[in-house]
């Protein structure tokens, strides 16, 4: 990759319930470098620690060994300076604000002025096309609705990395493409690094510019593929030769890792 | 009041409960119209049912020792032990005493806003220690394992044994005889608003506790952005047990207390001349009811108005 990294992992382990006999080792001695503007995706079957790769990136667990290096400072301090912005499987909106306020909360935790926070939080919406939905609250809105939402959310104190752990894992497959071309098109729009995680091939090859296949058992990582295909990608995409080859190539490296299970 | 029956479950915020929500909607305002209309409604037959249950019981004999369908009737129905619905209303307009020129009613109700004034200040205190008590244990929670036995415990013990000792203490403090009956109001009202707000602080799914770290959130933050609105439902719930809670404090404490005011005390006084007038303390008893009816009320009120912008009514 061309780009400065952004991401560095290096060496990282992770062993839950350590110096137990129920002692289970999620991920093993990982490495990853992940380029400025990329869009990464960590594709798997379940169990292989990619949604746990990912929470120690954020800072959410801590890894046993290794080190990692998010914007040049630790995750930690990444996640204290608002360096990324995250999207969890559920939307996690909180029902006793609207929708409008729900996107403001992180600039709100950060400090920022009512005025300011207010402007930025409609521009934001408008991102997600959801202006209208501002007043709303979230029960009033669909499952692909909130989720756009919480997309807002996480992208409205102007983080440099978004990390997506199965934002779409939730949704029905009409809405979980529309919404992957609505992903593509901020993506496109706000230069964000993006590292998603998913379990889906297609999904993970339509988006990403590169994507990490890891297996089970312990968790590692088996490839990594880069996705030559240009962008911008439209549903036509889905159609080509050059997508099928690419899933192909994809699921090769999944099934070929040492795994039980191969993913969807 | 036992320790089973503390923890009233609020409504589950439903947002979390049903996966897909249908597409954008109006919350129900027609179906609320036709609640406003048919709850009074609903009320007002409870009364109705419960008071021809009253005559009705009393229409099967005139005296002690009646008998029906060859039982014996368990409470005398003579007019001394069950006087009439009317005798008993009608009563709240006769003078209070004999000579004098306030009615019975407004004597009553001047002796219930004595009450209320001590149950609302024990309620207010008693829910601020209990909310106290709840962030602490949720925040510290070797405090939680090792006070909360203690905090049971505490409810077990008899009011009546416990009311005549805060009363003293309260005298020997040098605080007035209604500063003893508000502590035994708070007494009651605590317990319910700690174990319903712990419920409640403790209520936020993981998906929502690991956003505000993501976003760099402290424990302070995150207590006032997200567990103290997620547990409102549940501190109201709380408040709703705490309010019934602190108005009976507050009238068995007056039973202890040496105030001669208060509603406790108007029903003790009508007991004693019962057989000079039974249906004062039937009046007492129905004034008191009504006043607790309407204090919780307000509060039922004040939940609507701050979940207003909630789902599931």
């Amino acid at each position: 990759m061309a780009e400065p990294a952004i991401i560095s992992v290096r060496g990282v382990d992770k062993v839950f319930n350590g110096g137990s006999d129920r002692a289970v080792t999620a991920l093993q001695d990982i490495d990853l470098t992940i380029g400025r503007g990329e869009f990464i995706s960590l594709l798997g079957p379940s169990g292989c620690g990619k949604s746990t790769l990912l929470r120690v990136m954020a800072d959410l667990t801590a890894p046993t060994g290794g080190t990692v290096t998010v914007n040049g400072k630790t995750p930690g301090a990444a996640r204290a300076a608002r360096d990324y912005g995250m999207v969890f499987q559920q939307a996690g909106l909180f029902e006793w604000r609207s929708v409008l306020r729900n996107v403001e909360l992180p600039l709100q935790v950060a400090g920022a002025k009512k005025d300011v926070h207010r402007a930025k939080a409609l521009e934001m919406l408008e991102l997600v096309r959801l202006s209208e939905f501002a007043g709303h609250y979230p029960w009033q809105l669909s499952g692909g609705m909130q989720q756009r939402v919480a997309i807002a959310r996480a992208l409205s104190a102007d983080p440099e990395i978004l990390f997506m752990d199965e934002p779409l894992g939730a949704l029905d497959e009409m809405n979980r493409e529309r919404l992957q071309g609505e992903l593509l098109r901020i993506w496109g729009d706000t230069r964000t690094t993006v590292v998603f995680v998913t379990h889906s091939i297609s999904e993970a090859v339509f988006l990403s510019s590169r994507v990490v296949v890891m297996s089970a058992r312990p968790g590692r990582i088996a490839a990594s593929i880069d996705v030559d295909l240009p962008y911008p990608r439209t549903a036509e995409t889905r159609t080509t030769p050059e997508f099928f080859e690419k899933v192909t190539e994809v699921r090769k490296a999944l099934h070929g890792a040492p795994s039980e299970q191969a993913a969807a | 009041m036992t320790a089973t029956n503390i923890s009233a479950s609020p409504r589950p915020p439903a947002a979390r409960k049903s996966p897909k929500p249908a597409a954008p909607r109006e919350p129900g305002r027609d179906g609320a119209l036709l609640r406003r209309l048919t709850d009074p409604l609903g009320a007002l037959l409870v009364v109705v049912a419960l008071a021809a249950l009253w005559e009705g019981y009393k229409a099967f004999g005139r005296a002690v020792d009646d008998r029906f369908l060859g039982l014996g009737l368990p409470v005398a129905t003579d007019d001394l032990s069950m006087p009439h619905l009317w005798t008993i209303v009608g009563s709240l307009a006769a003078p209070a005493r004999a000579g004098d020129s306030t009615s019975l009613a407004v004597y009553l109700i001047g002796e219930t806003t004595v009450t209320l004034r001590e149950a609302l200040y024990g309620l207010g205190a008693g829910s601020l220690l209990g909310l106290v008590l709840a962030v602490l244990f949720v925040h510290v929670a070797p405090l939680n394992r090792g006070l909360m036995p203690w905090l049971v415990a505490s409810q077990t013990v008899p009011l009546v044994a416990i009311a005549p000792m805060i009363v003293i203490w309260g005298g020997k403090a040098g605080l007035p005889p209604w500063a003893g009956v508000t502590g035994i109001a708070a007494y009651l009202a605590f317990f319910p608003v700690t174990v319903n707000s712990l419920r409640g602080l403790k209520s936020p799914p993981t998906v929502q506790l690991d956003f505000m770290r993501s976003v760099g959130a402290g424990q302070l933050r995150v207590l006032w952005s997200l567990r103290f609105p997620a547990a409102l439902p549940y501190v109201f719930a709380g408040l709703r047990l705490a309010a019934t809670a602190s108005v009976v404090g507050a009238i068995v404490g007056e039973l202890s207390a040496g105030t001669g005011r208060g509603i406790g005390r108007a029903i003790l006084t009508s007991a004693y001349y019962y057989s000079n007038g039974p249906e004062k303390l039937y009046a007492a008893v129905l004034v008191a009811a009504i006043a607790g009816i309407l204090f919780v009320q307000v509060l039922a009120l004040l939940e609507r108005f701050a979940l207003r912008h909630r789902h599931a009514r």
